[in-house]
């Protein structure tokens, strides 16, 4: 890796950066290009930091001490390496916040021209991220972080899914996607699936990139068989463009793509392929191309693996479930994903609806933290990467909360080693699913968790019931809101949209403050959030607001906990209150 | 005419600026100081609407921008909470021009907006 991978990326943001500058955010009124405006402005303060000071990252990548020794000590392309997996990461948080709020301004009725740019910065967007992420892995491969597992895993339900996500990424083409696998190779392997499944996603996915038309075909054979091990062969080929003889030759190397104008036509990295043959070389195999300009392309990999035993695939369990009853078994249930990466939120969330479940998907902790506490969900799906913290410290911070100690969390990992397991059972994580896993896997492990939920739901209602038949009950009168939107209601749902989401940041937030004992912060959420409840008169959580904020300003923690329990105690119906209050509006002004 | 609405509370900036737009302003909202600075750069608005309390430069510290940087005599309304009065009267003294108290209601904003523009 040398200064073309800075090259690239700088040119890659310069690229998302003009885009979005194109953009003029004042012509729409909606929240969410607010904002994209703020995430963008994030990022951009971040680039400036970060790029335009260079130096910063010498204390941010946490080597040596004292800069002098680190310069001396450290070879300038590990610490390229270190430097760009770091701004990497951090660009990918505020990068995620735009992709998201594109993918909201999307669903609103923009005219034509807004709605062009607003696709070009979601393309922009999504690019650049694809780009982080392959730098990233990139870089971890290069300095020998990334770890290479060793399990049993079930061969040809892996090449089954990578085909199922290869045939929804050519979904409309006139493409014939052809699969042959050698009868003779076991059906339990051991190695690394999930090394196994990236790289076939990357070679097959190279491949739907530059076909046209005509096939795409995967052909996996047995070369050796032993006692205890065996080597597989892979092909791929494929009727596309192809290559010379001069672009094959620089096929592996590290951002060559074959020329310049396939950026702007097919998009990437240069990276994908790089990362392949890394892959496949760790592991002890071996990859070659070949390749003839405009008669498609045949890449050919081998990679040794040893015979496993089904015995020991992870928590599966012989019986299968009729896949088709899920909607039966699973419609209702309110399910909360964390995940960050958009392709999986869209996948995961497209599933689940069709099982009739109500899904909520986030990627910030804070808003997902929002959601447990108020809308009474049944069950968790943990990425465990995610960006800030991680699926594990998200989980300790769920098992600390009385409320919502009991939902089940089902954690979601390409990795499962048994340090792992450990971790997960230290941080009150019930199951774990193993990437890529099959429609089969997830519904099982859905049932299983529905299942102990239902068992201790019933006590739990009857908890909150007594609890809140206590308390005063939650008036909510909207009429004035509305006169001050000028009776338009699509204004106040807005306003109410906005308030409920403010109020799921205010939660997360105090939760993590919480725990890191920043009062201070927590009387700045109260102070803000307290406008909000203002606006809408809900008059006994703006005495809680205060006197939480004057309490977080003496430092009163005990109170201040008490205070926020309360809280989360009474907004719930407050909640239900104002949308029973606002559908009676609706329905009043339709008459 | 053109109005610079510069706060924080989305939940309230959303609320003005559809009223504001609905009574035929041209509204840029920005939801921190350093926005507000950017954007006084290269633009003049016929009036300032602020929040005193904002992320990275305070409605007070506008307000010092505007007169003594800038030296502009733009109206500037502020947006105060209760319990910050002390704020408000440094507020005057720097040269703001009027203040409303939150909680309040638009239609009493938009009046003293054009009241504001009508003595320019």
């Amino acid at each position: 890796m040398d200064g073309i991978q800075t090259e690239n990326l700088l040119n890659q943001l310069k690229h998302l950066e003009s885009s979005l500058s194109s953009f003029s955010f004042e012509s729409l009124n909606v929240s969410e290009a607010a904002s994209l405006k703020s995430s963008f402005r994030a990022f951009s303060d971040l680039l400036e930091q970060k790029i335009q000071n260079p130096n910063s990252h010498v204390s941010v990548v946490g080597m040596a001490k004292n800069p002098k020794d680190e310069i001396i000590a450290v070879d300038s392309r590990v610490k390229e390496t270190k430097f760009i997996a770091h701004i990497s990461h951090e660009i990918r948080t505020p990068l995620n916040g735009i992709i998201g709020f594109t993918n909201l301004l999307r669903e609103d009725n923009l005219n034509e021209s807004q709605s062009k740019k607003v696709d070009a910065i979601h393309m922009a967007s999504q690019n650049l991220m694809e780009i982080i992420n392959e730098v990233l892995e990139y870089s971890k491969l290069t300095s020998g972080m990334e770890d290479f597992v060793s399990v049993n895993f079930n061969f040809r339900g892996l090449i089954n899914d990578v085909i199922f996500l290869c045939q929804t990424l050519l979904m409309d083409r006139n493409i014939d996607l052809r699969l042959k696998i050698d009868e003779k190779i076991p059906g339990t392997l051991m190695g690394d699936p999930s090394k196994l499944s990236q790289i076939l996603l990357n070679v097959l996915g190279n491949a739907i990139k530059f076909v046209e038309k005509g096939f795409i075909k995967l052909e996996v054979s047995l070369l050796d068989l032993g006692n205890d091990d065996c080597r597989l062969r892979f092909v791929v080929a494929d009727s596309g463009i192809g290559m010379s003889a001069e672009q094959l030759e620089h096929v592996f190397d590290c951002f060559k793509q074959a020329s310049s104008d396939i950026y702007p036509k097919y998009g990437g990295t240069g990276l994908g392929l790089c990362i392949v043959k890394e892959l496949v070389e760790r592991q002890g195999g071996e990859i070659s191309a070949e390749s003839q300009f405009g008669e498609g392309a045949t890449f050919r990999f081998t990679i040794p693996y040893k015979k496993g035993s089904s015995k020991h695939i992870p928590k599966q369990s012989l019986n299968t479930i009729d896949r088709s009853k899920g909607k039966e078994m699973l419609g209702g249930t309110k399910i909360l994903v964390f995940e960050d990466n958009t392709m999986n939120q869209h996948l995961i969330k497209e599933q689940l609806d069709k099982w009739g479940c109500k899904v909520y998907v986030t990627s910030n902790v804070d808003n997902g933290l929002g959601i447990l506490r108020t809308q009474q969900i049944d069950l968790i799906l943990m990425d465990l990467k995610m960006p800030g913290l991680n699926g594990f410290q998200i989980s300790e911070i769920i098992r600390g909360d009385a409320y919502i100690e009991q939902v089940p969390i089902i954690a979601v990992s390409a990795d499962y080693t048994a340090t792992d397991e450990e971790k997960c059972i230290a941080s009150g994580i019930d199951d774990f699913l193993l990437k890529p896993y099959t429609l089969d896997e997830l519904l099982k492990k859905l049932l299983k968790a529905k299942n102990q939920t239902d068992l201790s739901k019933n006590s739990k209602d009857l908890l909150r019931k007594s609890i809140i038949t206590g308390k005063a009950s939650a008036a909510v009168d909207l009429l004035g809101v509305l006169e001050d939107c000028c009776g338009e209601i699509s204004v106040l749902e807005e306003l109410i949209r906005l308030f409920k989401q403010n109020v799921y940041e205010f939660i997360g937030t105090v939760k993590i403050n919480l725990k890191q004992n920043n009062l201070k912060e927590i009387g700045f959420a109260a102070h803000k959030l307290k406008a909000g409840i203002k606006m809408l008169q809900l008059e006994n959580l703006v005495n809680i607001m205060m006197d939480m904020q004057t309490n977080s300003e003496e430092g009163n923690e005990i109170k201040v906990r008490a205070l926020f329990e309360d809280f989360l105690i009474r907004y719930p119906e407050y909640e239900k209150e104002i949308d029973t209050s606002l559908s009676i509006l609706k329905t009043q002004k339709e008459d | 005419m053109n109005v610079l609405l510069a706060d924080d509370d989305d939940l309230l900036a959303s609320l003005l600026g559809f009223r504001l737009k609905k009574g035929g302003y041209c509204v840029h909202h920005s939801s921190n100081g350093k926005e507000v600075k950017e954007y006084l750069k290269t633009n003049r608005p016929d009036i300032i609407v602020s929040d005193i309390m904002m992320p990275y430069f305070s409605g007070i510290e506008l307000i010092n921008y505007v007169r003594k940087d800038l030296s502009l005599d733009t109206p500037i309304i502020i947006i105060s909470s209760a319990g910050n009065e002390e704020n408000v009267l440094s507020a005057f003294e720097l040269g703001a021009n009027d203040f409303i108290s939150k909680p309040f209601s638009p239609t009493e904003l938009m009046v003293r907006l054009a009241r504001e523009l009508k003595k320019t």
